[in-house]
Order: C-alpha cells, then sequence, then structure tokens
C-alpha cells in the first residue's frame, strides 16, 4: 500500500462533523439525557434534517437557534425526540441489557428475593408503548421457568400514558418491523402466524398486565411498590428537569432495596438522581438500588 | 501443571531467545519523544519516521483517524506531525510500531482482539485523563497501550497455554488474568513486568504492565495505574475485551483504582462515567477499522 493510497483511503472515510451538530448533540443530552457517540452522529443528523425540511431550515446553525433560542423551541425539541425514537419499539430492541437481566441480574435478585422468603418477582416497564418490551421480558423469564425460576412465580407490570398503543399491545398482534430482531425460537415457541403478522401466545398475555399510568400522577405512582426491575427506556427524555426528578424519586421508592432501574441505550441519569448507583455489565449499564460498600 | 507451565515462561523470559526485537524504528522514536517539546525538531521526527515506509504509510493511516483528531486530511508525515503536534504524533507512531510485535502463528487466537483492546484502552485512558484533569494525557496513552505487553509475550512464548487459558475465560465469562493464573500459574500482568523491564520501556510504563490489575499494589505512579486499570475495566465491559465477554456487574466506583485515582484527581468524583460509556461506544467501529487495516505481524 502507499501512502498516497492509504491517506486517500482514509480521508474518504471520515469528514470532521459539523460543529453545531455536535452542539445539537450535547444539547440532546443535556436536556434529555440521550447521547449520540460519534458513530451515531450520521443517524442524528438524518433525524435533524428531517424536522429542517419541516421547518425549510437550509443550516445545522440556524435549526440549533430553533432549539435553543425561538419561541418554538420547547416544542421543536420534542418534535426532534419524536423522530430520534419513532421506530425504535421492537422485540428484542437490546440484546446486550436482556442478556445482562437474564444471566447476571435475575441470579442477583432471586438471591436477594430468597433472603426475604418470597419466590414471587415483580417487573415494571413503565412506558411499554406498544408491548415489545414487556413481553419479551415475558418470554425470557418464561424461558427460565424450568431452571432458575423453578419453583417462582413472577408478573409483568406494563403501563403507558397512550390508549391507543396499550389497545395494541393488549391485542398482540405484530408485524415483520417490529418482530426484526425476535430469535427463530422465540418465534417458533411464542407467537402464531396472523396473515403477514405475528399474534403473541395467550400464555404470554396472561403474565402481562396493561395499565394507563401518567408517570407524573403522584398519587397512582405511590402504588407502584415492592418491584425488583423496572425498565424505563426513552420514556424520560420528554420530562422536564424537575419532573424527571419526581419519577426517578418514584422509582427508588418503588424498588425493593436489590432494585435495579434499566434505561433505553445510551441514556443516562447523570444529573438527575445520586440515589442509584450506575453499574457496567457487558456492553449495557444499569442503575441499582443498594448502596455501595465503599 | 500450571506451577511447570510458570517455570518455562519464566525460563525463557530469562533468556529472552523466544521474543521479538523491538522494531528498529522504536528505540529510537521513543527516546527522541521523550524530549522537551521546546528540544523537538519536526524534520527530524519526520526523517525517523520516513525510514520505514510501511510505518510512514500506517502512521498516515492512523493520523487521519478522527481517533486522533484530525481536522484536515494529512498527505505527508510533515503534515501529519504539524496538524496532529509531537505528542499525538507520538501516539500514532508508537501504536503503529507496536502493532507488528505480534507472532504470525497465532495458535487460533485472533491477534487483532488484543491490539484492538490496547488501541482502545489508550485512546480511552487519554480521554479519560484529559477529562478529569489528569497532569499527563499522552502518558496514559502510552500505558494504556502497552499495558496488556504480558499477553504479547505468552503469544510468543507459551501460545498453546495461553491459547487455552484465552478459550476458558470466553467460556466461563471469567476475566482473562484469573484464568492465566489457574492454567498457568502466571498472569500477562507479572510477565509484562519483565518483559517490559527487558526492554528498558520507563519506569512509569512497567508498573502499569505490572500492578494495572491490582491498583494498590502500585507504588511510584499509583493514580496512572489506577487510571489505566479503570480504563482496561472499561473497555472489557463494553465489547473491547480481548474477544472475551465477562458475564459480571461492575462498579467502577467501588473498584481500588477508583479511590487511588480520586486522592489525586478531585474531578473524578462529579466525572460522567455513563456519557464516558457512551463515547467510547463511538470508537469502538473506528479502532477495528484502523487495527485490522494496520495490523501486521512479524
Amino acid at each position: 500500500m502507499t501512502v498516497l493510497s492509504a491517506t486517500s483511503r482514509a480521508v474518504e472515510s471520515f469528514a470532521a462533523p459539523d460543529p453545531f451538530m455536535v452542539r445539537i448533540r450535547d444539547l440532546i443530552y443535556q436536556v434529555a439525557g440521550i447521547f449520540h457517540a460519534d458513530n451515531k452522529l450520521r443517524a442524528l443528523e438524518e433525524r435533524c434534517m428531517r424536522r429542517m425540511q419541516v421547518l425549510a431550515i437550509k443550516t445545522y446553525r440556524d435549526y440549533y437557534d430553533c432549539l435553543t433560542v425561538k419561541s418554538i423551541r420547547q416544542a421543536e425539541l420534542v418534535a426532534l425526540l419524536n423522530e430520534i425514537t419513532i421506530g425504535e419499539t421492537c422485540f428484542f430492541r437490546n440484546q446486550p441489557q436482556i442478556d445482562g437481566i437474564r444471566n447476571i441480574v435475575l441470579p442477583k435478585i432471586l438471591e436477594q428475593r430468597a433472603k426475604l422468603s418470597l419466590r414471587h418477582l415483580r417487573i415494571w416497564s413503565a412506558g411499554c408503548s406498544t408491548g415489545e418490551e414487556p413481553y419479551t421480558l415475558c418470554m425470557i423469564m418464561l424461558e427460565e421457568t424450568a431452571t432458575r425460576l423453578k419453583g417462582w412465580t413472577f408478573e409483568i407490570l406494563a403501563t403507558d400514558l397512550n390508549e391507543r398503543s396499550l389497545n395494541h399491545a393488549k391485542n398482540g398482534v405484530y408485524n415483520a418491523y417490529s418482530t426484526r430482531n425476535l430469535p427463530a425460537l422465540f418465534r417458533e415457541k411464542y407467537f402464531a402466524a396472523n396473515g403477514n403478522d405475528l399474534q403473541i401466545d395467550r400464555n404470554v398475555k396472561n403474565y402481562v398486565n396493561f395499565s394507563r399510568l401518567n408517570l407524573t400522577d403522584e398519587t397512582k405512582m405511590l402504588f407502584m411498590k415492592g418491584l425488583d426491575m423496572i425498565l424505563c427506556c426513552n420514556v424520560l427524555i420528554y420530562f422536564d428537569g424537575a419532573s424527571k426528578k419526581r419519577v426517578i424519586q418514584h422509582f427508588y421508592n418503588g424498588l425493593l432495596p436489590h432494585g435495579y432501574l434499566f434505561l433505553g441505550h445510551s441514556e443516562s441519569l447523570y444529573g438527575v438522581s445520586e440515589d442509584f448507583r450506575l453499574v457496567h455489565m457487558p456492553s449495557s449499564t444499569a442503575y441499582v438500588k443498594g448502596k455501595r460498600n465503599v | 501443571m500450571s506451577q511447570q507451565v510458570r517455570d518455562t515462561i519464566l525460563r525463557k523470559l530469562d533468556t529472552f531467545q523466544e521474543m521479538p526485537t523491538l522494531p528498529v524504528s522504536l528505540v529510537p522514536l521513543l527516546r527522541y519523544m521523550e524530549k522537551p517539546m521546546e528540544q523537538m525538531e519536526l524534520q527530524q521526527i519526520v526523517d525517523l519516521v520516513s525510514k520505514d515506509k510501511a510505518l510512514a504509510a500506517q502512521c498516515l493511516h492512523m493520523a487521519n483517524s478522527p481517533l486522533f483528531g484530525r481536522r484536515q486530511a494529512a498527505q505527508t508525515i510533515r503534515d501529519a506531525v504539524v496538524a496532529l503536534g509531537f505528542q499525538r504524533m507520538r501516539d500514532v507512531v508508537v501504536s503503529c510500531s507496536v502493532l507488528s510485535l505480534s507472532p504470525s502463528d497465532n495458535h487460533g487466537v485472533d491477534p487483532t482482539v488484543f491490539w484492538e483492546h490496547s488501541l482502545g484502552c489508550a485512546l480511552v485512558c487519554r480521554q479519560f485523563a484529559s477529562g478529569i484533569g489528569f497532569e499527563d494525557p499522552g502518558k496514559a496513552y502510552l500505558c494504556g497501550l502497552l499495558h496488556d505487553i504480558g499477553i504479547i509475550a505468552h503469544l510468543w512464548i507459551a501460545p498453546r497455554e495461553f491459547c487455552s487459558a484465552v478459550e476458558h475465560a470466553r467460556k466461563d465469562g471469567s476475566p482473562l488474568h484469573e484464568m492465566e493464573l489457574n492454567s498457568m500459574g502466571i498472569h500477562h500482568a507479572e510477565t509484562g513486568k519483565l518483559v517490559s523491564a527487558r526492554w528498558k520501556f520507563s519506569d512509569d510504563v512497567i508498573e502499569v504492565a505490572a500492578c494495572h490489575h491490582d491498583p494498590s499494589s502500585a507504588s511510584a505512579h499509583r493514580s496512572l495505574v489506577a487510571l489505566v486499570s479503570l480504563s482496561d475495566m472499561l473497555c472489557r465491559m463494553s465489547g473491547l475485551g480481548h474477544g472475551i465477554t465477562e458475564s459480571r456487574q461492575i462498579d467502577l466506583l467501588e473498584e481500588p483504582g477508583f479511590a487511588l485515582l480520586s486522592q489525586e484527581c478531585p474531578n473524578l468524583k462529579n466525572f460522567d462515567w455513563a456519557k464516558f460509556t457512551f463515547q467510547l461506544e463511538g470508537y469502538m467501529e473506528e479502532v477495528h477499522r484502523l487495527v485490522s487495516l494496520l495490523y501486521r505481524p512479524q
């Protein structure tokens, strides 16, 4: 390989990001707690471009102004967050997180629960949208019933604000896009064909209790207690700082002392709560309620 | 059995016959690059790097990677030194030079996964050091790059035994150094200490190689060792762990390295670990790309 060909290939592979795109990335992290690493900046650019087309804006600099100084900034931020999270929901959305729950978190929780002599698990999918997340969790738990969960019972609470999403979830029929990551084993075991779609098995449905809940409803949140795990993915990004803190406080209160909180991929609690401990698992992170040993 | 393997490794390290010699360009470059900034001359660096055409091509590749922060395309070594500065250029040259230290016969283990871990760890060390106001990010990079040099020694002098340890670690989801100790009676940190001393690396590099799995055993360079130890752990949990997925949960703030490092870097208390972890994910593709492009065994 010549020096020149090496150089030109390297140059092709990289173009420095627009400084205003980097500012938009930082703004989204600051406001919504969701971070786009350098390799995801292109995806963020595409999302911004869609919004810029709608607003007839030509430069990232002008769009950054829209998100910060213009009178529409609040509405525009929500519109951009919608673009960012659109199409995110699917079965087995975050495989490292699922592996972490199954292989690392579940044994730890069972150990602690066994000490309480309560062989029952309570899991909450907060902001479950159309149900892919709680059903994924349920299938994982069912896979464990012959081994780790032998002699245990479990329930999955799944809540969302949107009635239409909840109806979709209760109906349990999913298209190819929603099931694109579904492993063949799970497809065969827990689904039946329904035209071009897939219908979730009735047995899986029976374990998941869907209900409507607004996470800012202080009274109703008090009833979410005795939980081992909460999953709340790409939901808190829409809340302002104060509401986010209140919701996280409710999560903290609702979890048992050994409880875990899982957020969406690249979503962080930095600056929101210091009550939870950030822990690393293979290619994923989680927040743990317990106190540090040091 | 493991005692026998350990004795054999120590004997081979003592004679050093099965170990590679350092690339000709590396030693003078390292010596030169350790000089104070004001004594460095652009032309001398350009001459030193350009002596080895393959090395020069690799350096340009790396210098043009976003991982090294370039803003404009460098077409020549001179451009690269001007664009990146002496310190970053040292990072590039040393990285490219050490990449050639692996044996060509790999006994079933792909050596690129070790270099991906080392390069990834070097980058994490540098960014971590900058993020917490650690005094010398360039030194952190170098130590991150060389911290697992003991693994390279194992690939040369005990390849079969080492590959078996890797296989066990992969199967069990256990840390590599624990599996090495189980099956070989020695792990790469102890080997790394001996080999880096033999190659006359600086004292801080030697201590990092020796103590990165047990930072509390460090003495003269405790905070540097702690910084590399935490970065190493983060890389291993983020998909840059020698092809091994360690099936466990870690809390970096409970690690001994954290307590040691916070004594010297008060900023560490407010460090945003989550964001740093997400940033690291952003490097990985480029680390894989660079190593696969630049890797050349002896």
